[in-house]
């Protein structure tokens, strides 16, 4: 799911670089520019923090595990500010428990935030239309994974033809995980609108 | 749940504890980049015991080492039993048909060896310094201060929420709960999670108001009283000369 150090090419890495910081100082900035960032910084970090223990969640099937990615429902929460949380926990996830690399922050970043993003954005999309929230959620939840397994197989595959292969495997592996965090993104958007539904970034005129 | 608590053995005493946080961000990061990017399988070796020669020198307990390295090696094992089937070149033996290439092994080692010394590089650089002053040392290097504030938070909070995530865990287990990948597990949990972010949700509004309290605004003052010492210069010196030597080698070579 994320990609380690080594793998990729030069190029490659270096273009992951450039859009990452790119995107996360347009965000920053239309942050700071909206919100009291002082007010901003504490919330976003602890559900960075609370979103960074849950992917520590190892699911069971058959004989292996996988754990969660929780990008679209990352995007669906936090909304566009996502992709700096996104950014912060891969750092802390490369240096805490060395799951992906150093020099692949970048590039993971764009293949995990990008998705997010775009879920977010389809949830917003959706629930204006008045499509039903859970199967929303469920449809965000697969589609953040959907879009990173996508994001994740181009990436090899531009580094060189040697990783066909295994761009394929890698979007098979994403599969099961596709169905598992739909149900779970699904069930969690469910919860927090019966529960507190304005911790989801939907604005006034959306509340039904 | 393990607490991620990569600065346990921050407080011992070695060259590379001694070393300026922010020479060593700054060297440490430059090595990691360097070592990734080269493409001789020889070159990478020896970067990589390079790595292993500083992480020997710091005198971190091997274990500790070992247990997060092993993480990297598990992750890629896999590359070495695809890419010598899916490579082509000159083969090395045939099982059945089936014909190992010599580049295949070749290029999957490459990429382990790289990873590894990444690793090994990494694990080095933050275990020697306590987290605090690592983030102290991002701000005297002009890092972002949003991001070094994000950082900063969740780093703190991780610990937190791990311990309100395992209460209600288990609180669940004790009540019969597995979870399984089936549709009612996931959605037991789902809602587990939706009630962990509620409350790290409330938890951000009650932190935010004792931190203003105390007269947070945004701008955090940092107190830092880091001297470079001619030591300091010479161990960035050399590690960002062999960074600089190990592609200038290998650039010499390709001629």
């Amino acid at each position: 799911m994320h990609i380690s150090d080594g793998v990729l090419s030069f190029s490659v890495i270096v273009a992951g670089w450039a859009i990452a910081l790119a995107l996360n100082a347009v965000i920053l900035w239309s942050c700071k520019c909206k919100h009291n960032m002082a007010e901003e910084i504490p919330k976003i970090s602890i559900m960075t923090g609370a979103f960074f223990v849950a992917s520590l969640v190892h699911v069971s099937i058959g004989p292996t595990s996988v754990h969660l990615l929780l990008n679209g429902l990352l995007g669906v929460v936090l909304g566009i500010m996502a992709f700096p949380a996104m950014l912060v926990g891969l750092t802390l996830q490369s240096f805490l428990f060395q799951h992906g690399g150093i020099t692949t922050i970048g590039i993971n970043n764009v293949m995990m935030g990008v998705p997010a993003l775009l879920a977010y954005a389809t949830f917003r999309f959706g629930y204006r239309k008045g499509i039903n929230p859970s199967l929303l959620g469920a449809l965000c939840g697969s589609l953040g994974i959907f879009l990173s397994g996508i994001l994740l197989a181009l990436m090899l595959i531009s580094t060189g033809e040697e990783f066909r292969e295994i761009a394929y495997v890698v979007i098979m592996a994403h599969v099961p995980v596709m169905f598992i965090e739909g149900v779970i993104t699904g069930s969690v958007v469910t919860f927090l609108l019966k529960v507190r539904p304005e911790l989801l970034p939907l604005d006034k005129g959306d509340m039904r | 749940m393990e607490y991620p608590e990569i600065d346990e053995f921050a407080s011992m005493d070695s060259p590379i504890h001694h070393f300026d946080p922010r020479a060593k961000i700054v060297s440490f990061t430059l090595l990691i980049f360097s070592f990734v990017f080269v493409n001789d399988i020889r070159i990478a070796l020896l970067g990589f015991l390079f790595s292993l020669f500083i992480l020997l020198i710091s005198g971190l307990p091997i274990g500790f080492a070992l247990k997060r390295i092993r993480m990297v090696f598990f992750f890629l094992f896999p590359l070495l039993l695809i890419m010598p089937l899916t490579v082509e070149g000159t083969e090395l033996i045939n099982i059945a048909g089936v014909s190992v290439s010599m580049e295949g092994l070749a290029y999957a080692s490459l990429i382990i060896i790289r990873a590894l010394a990444a690793v090994t590089l990494a694990i080095t650089m933050l275990a020697t310094t306590r987290f605090d002053m690592t983030i102290k040392a991002l701000y005297a290097l002009r890092v972002p201060g949003i991001l070094v504030q994000m950082l900063m938070f969740t780093y703190r909070y991780i610990f937190v929420i791990m311990d309100e995530f395992s209460r209600m865990w288990e609180s669940m287990e004790c009540k019969g709960f597995t979870l399984k990948a089936n549709y009612h597990g996931l959605s037991i949990f789902g809602n587990l999670l939706g009630m962990l972010i509620i409350k790290s949700y409330d938890r951000t509004n009650r932190v935010y108001q004792a931190m203003v309290s105390k007269g947070y605004t945004g701008k955090p003052m940092t107190l830092i009283n880091l001297r470079m010492s001619t030591k300091d210069y010479v161990l960035s010196t050399c590690m960002v000369g062999i960074a600089i030597f190990v592609h200038a080698y290998q650039l010499g070579s390709l001629w």
